[in-house]
């Protein structure tokens, strides 16, 4: 295993620039997911790693050698594509072994690392069988043996779950997990299932339009989103986001309006930084933050309820405002077109200026207020 | 069945069974007139005669078969594997590798497939003569190995040729030559099929350019002797049969041999 590090990386497609001086720092043995929307550049990313696109600007470092004019067979990687990439007109144990006959390794090399891998991932009983004769599951695991008979120094992962059913994903979501514990080898993963994000990564890099938005470990950006577009990523369902106006209440004190949810007034905590009357902010609530003993109260109209079994999530909106995703695990009860008071406790709230960027106080945002 | 349904279904299979007749109608012929002597045919016989083995006989003794058989079997064989060894190459070029130029090239290239041959028949003989190839099989192959037909064909279906397989063969450590032979030509086998059958039929059914160029009597093709058969002064129409039928088995052979491999790379290359 290797480290990886990319410097000032940017890559441009004639006069378009898909990432913009990308910086990063990955430690051995580490597994680095980057998530962001469609179009964010995150493939892109995970292709100039691999050396199938040239950087345009910047520097790759792999294990301590400047990487950006190497052959991407000669960087000691091993990737695998969401589409598997296994070729048709071999077996199992031809795709696997494919890689390391070229590399010209002894047949009986060739046969011990595929036998190895066959054995890992439980593949034994189909080693002679074609591609088109396998499940998609067991496509995928003959895609990750095929990376793992090159012993590499870093693992690239390209949206490998993504052609898979949910069960399915989930399955092979452990079985990553569990071979990344095995091998401990330094991993990048690209995907934009923040589930897969969020269970399998050391840390997670959000990527928007090109530009790093924030790095840190699945729980630091969940608890502490750096700006309004990853407190909207991360989280499943995505942080409840309302504009709201800085105002005072009838005592003078500070709160804030939120004109989604007709003008509600919202006191804010007495640590409360100083915000001049009259900002626009919005403010953020994650769905689970809503309690039974908050100071501030919504009360809204149930448009929809998706009861999951253990916690029901009750989708909620005053007049024609956005819905409010409120999980509650004693939601059973509810149904459509019910009234529903949801409450929260105002330390809870997350604020973020008009630009995006977070506004940072001991008063705000904390997830277990 | 209610009656307007029958009614119309009798309709639909009865115009589709004239139009298959009138499609295999010339083939049948072809057999009928095998067993027929000449002025049954001219009659217009269509029962089976008793002439086949007298017009067997008597083309196997007119017609070097033998010699004819391998002169075309040598060019449509030949003609067929660089065609498409070129083609494909030039298809999976166009398709793949992007450089400046390549769009216009290739729409010259697809303008190429418009010219009628007719315009290009005196031009190319007059540059097989100062390469001194007349009255020889490699000026037969020679102008239909840069098809621009068979280009098109490979380009298209290049765009269904999985662009990870490369990706994946890249990082493996494969150079484009070793993609193209051990990843691209295994996986379009299908595609390899069709354009094999297509080309093959093309070369061996060629008529106009291997009259123009060839001119002695051991250089020429099936298709050229049973035209010379056919337009003697007192033409034996049961032998002339009896070399149509010789010269259609190998491309029957060569289409019902590889029919799977056909109909599927038809489709994927209009997928």
């Amino acid at each position: 295993m290797s480290d990886l590090k990319l410097v000032d990386v940017s890559k441009s497609f004639g006069a378009v620039e898909i990432l913009k001086k990308i910086n990063l720092d990955v430690k051995a043995g580490e597994f680095i997911v980057f998530v962001g929307p469609s179009g964010c550049g995150k493939s892109t990313l995970l292709r100039l790693i691999a050396g199938l696109e040239e950087i345009t600007a910047g520097e790759l470092v792999i294990g301590g050698k400047r990487m950006n004019d190497i052959d991407p067979s000669h960087r000691g990687l091993a990737m695998v594509f969401q589409s598997y990439a296994l070729n048709p007109h071999m077996t199992v144990a031809e795709n696997m072994g494919f890689a390391l006959k070229f590399a010209g390794l002894p047949s009986a090399e060739i046969r011990a690392r595929v036998l190895s891998a066959a054995h890992i991932l439980d593949l034994e009983p189909l080693l002679q069988r074609r591609p088109k004769a396998l499940s998609g599951g067991q496509r995928q695991r003959v895609a990750i043996g095929r990376a793992i008979v090159r012993q590499p120094k870093v693992f690239l992962f390209d949206e490998p779950l993504s052609n898979l059913d949910a069960g399915l994903r989930v399955h092979m979501r452990i079985e990553i997990a569990k071979l990344h514990r095995q091998l401990g080898v330094t991993t990048v993963y690209v995907t934009h299932d923040q589930v897969e994000a969020m269970t399998l990564a050391d840390r997670i890099v959000v990527l928007r339009a090109g530009e790093v938005e924030q790095i840190g470990s699945p729980l630091d950006l969940y608890d502490n989103p750096a700006n309004l577009f990853v407190a909207g990523f991360i989280g499943s369902p995505k942080m409840n986001l309302l504009p709201a106006i800085v105002t005072r209440t009838a005592d003078g004190r500070p709160a804030l309006r939120i004109p989604d949810i007709g003008d509600a007034l919202v006191a804010l905590p007495d640590r409360a930084p100083r915000l001049e009357d009259g900002r626009a902010v919005y403010i953020g609530i994650r769905p689970e933050q809503f309690c039974v003993d908050g100071s501030a109260e919504f009360d809204l109209a149930i448009d929809i309820v998706e009861h999951l079994g253990g916690t029901t999530f009750v989708y909620a909106r005053k007049g024609s405002s956005a819905a409010i995703v409120v999980e509650t695990r004693d939601g059973r009860a509810h149904k459509s077109g019910d009234a529903i008071a949801v409450r929260f406790d105002p330390a809870s709230l997350y604020l973020f200026d008009a630009d995006g960027g977070r506004i940072r106080s001991a008063a705000f945002g904390q997830p277990n207020a | 069945m209610p009656l307007p349904r029958l009614l119309n279904r009798i309709g639909v299979y009865g115009f589709l069974g004239a139009m298959a007749l009138l499609s295999v109608f010339p083939f049948i012929w072809m057999i009928v007139g095998t067993t027929n002597s000449t002025g049954d045919i001219i009659l217009g016989h269509l029962g089976l005669g008793h002439a086949f083995l007298d017009n067997t006989q008597k083309f196997f003794t007119q017609a070097n078969a033998p010699l004819i058989f391998w002169n075309s079997a040598k060019i449509s064989l030949l003609g067929t594997a660089l065609t498409l060894a070129v083609s494909s190459v030039a298809g999976y070029g166009f398709e793949i590798f992007r450089s400046p130029g390549r769009d216009w090239l290739y729409a010259g290239l697809l303008l190429t497939i418009m010219i009628p041959f007719a315009v290009l028949m005196i031009p190319l003989f007059m540059i097989m003569g100062r390469l001194g190839l007349i009255n020889t099989h490699i000026a037969i192959i020679l102008p239909t190995v840069a098809s621009g037909f068979v280009i098109f064909y490979f380009r298209q279906a290049t765009k269904a040729f999985p662009s990870e397989l490369r990706d994946a063969a890249r990082v493996d450590g494969l150079k484009e030559w070793q993609i193209f032979l051990y990843i691209y030509i295994p996986t379009m086998r299908s595609t390899y099929a069709a354009a094999f059958v297509i080309v093959f039929m093309a070369t061996w059914n060629n008529y106009l350019w291997p009259l123009i160029v060839l001119q002695t009597n051991e250089m020429k093709t099936i298709t050229l002797v049973i035209s010379s058969l056919a337009s003697a002064y007192y033409p034996d129409y049961g032998v002339v049969m009896v070399g149509a039928l010789v010269a259609t088995l190998p491309t029957l052979i060569v289409f019902f041999a590889m029919q799977r491999q056909f109909v599927q790379g038809m489709l994927g290359a209009i997928k």
